[in-house]
């Protein structure tokens, strides 16, 4: 995948060593994907774009504490997700989800590619990715911008495998319903 | 017919020039750090330089006569002291070893010395012994018997 490709040719090691450059191509290939993330959990421009910017200079800052190169873009992603989980306990808007954390069946553990959506589907999509509960928006979105895998999308958010699993079922099945509604 | 992702970020791709403000204004904040911490460690060769250079100036150039004199009288002081330490060494090293006469002479008198001094160590060492102060109680015993 294309992903994957671009993961593994990028400048982390340059850029642990200070130079501008490697920085420079590293925001390059993330910063809209970030912006995307931030945006669609926050729903502000002005905010995503400042928490962006927060995040890259705390990841050059604390580029040190990575552990794994190849881990960059979680690792980034990770800041983004606390950086916004500061907003909202600033503003006191943190939504508290109860789940039924359960055996799931296999059937939804496919790529970002499994949902192709119509045109005119993309409307409804957005609707229905803005309804769902910041948590399960949040797994959704990581999942379908980055393919992280459960293991890296329960890191940047703070949870455990078995909860991100739960809550990419729930999502899915909810995104899914919808597809068929309007087919 | 699209990739959730594609969708995603095409929706925001009118974001994509702030994003690049951003990462300008970012790099540029990152190479005024670099270009403040290379300032400030030339800043601190050149204030150590020039605070040698001052103290040269103002401290050893005026009485560079006095300073020269003491430092001779120091390498002279110096220059003795080694010499006086290796002499000493060398003389500690050339000792002969005492020879077998001398040693036979020293071990008579050491006898002799033994002689004169050993019976009158025992009795002392008796009378120390004779002397011993007992304990109250048996005194008292002794006393009412």
């Amino acid at each position: 995948m294309l992903v994957v490709a671009e993961r593994e040719q990028l400048p982390v090691p340059q850029a642990r060593a200070g130079e501008p450059a490697a920085w420079d191509a590293l925001f390059h290939r993330y910063q809209l994907p970030l912006y995307v993330y931030v945006f669609e959990l926050v729903h502000d421009e002005q905010t995503s774009l400042d928490i962006v910017q927060e995040t890259f200079i705390a990841a050059v800052r604390h580029i040190g504490g990575l552990r794994d190169n190849a881990k960059f873009g979680s690792w980034l992603f990770g800041i983004a997700h606390q950086k916004c989980a500061q907003r909202w306990r600033k503003q006191n808007r943190e939504e508290i989800l109860r789940e039924e954390i359960a055996e799931l069946p296999d059937e939804f553990e496919h790529s970002p590619d499994d949902l192709l959506i119509r045109q005119e589907q993309e409307a409804g999509f957005m609707n229905l990715l803005n309804q769902l509960p910041l948590p399960q928006r949040a797994v959704l979105l990581l999942h379908f911008i980055e393919d992280f895998s459960l293991e890296e999308i329960a890191g940047i958010t703070g949870a455990n495998p078995g909860t991100v699993k739960s809550r990419m079922h729930y999502a899915k099945r909810a995104l899914k319903k919808l597809l068929e509604e309007k087919k | 017919m699209k990739m959730l992702r594609e969708i995603l970020l095409e929706r925001h791709r009118a974001a994509a020039p702030k994003l690049d403000a951003i990462r300008r204004e970012v790099m540029t904040e990152l190479s005024n750090k670099d270009a403040k911490a290379q300032s400030r460690a030339g800043n601190f060769v050149a204030s150590c330089l020039g605070g040698s250079h001052k103290l040269w100036l103002e401290l050893i150039w005026p009485c560079r006569r006095t300073w020269a004199i003491l430092a001779t009288v120091w390498i002279v002081l110096f220059i003795f002291n080694v010499s006086q330490r290796d002499k000493s060494e060398l003389a500690a090293r050339k000792l002969p070893p005492p020879s077998p006469e001398a040693i036979i002479a020293w071990r008579q008198q050491e006898k002799l010395l033994a002689e004169l001094i050993g019976p009158s160590a025992p009795g002392a060492a008796e009378r120390r012994k004779i002397f011993l102060p007992k304990p109250r109680t048996e005194i008292a015993e002794f006393l009412t018997v």
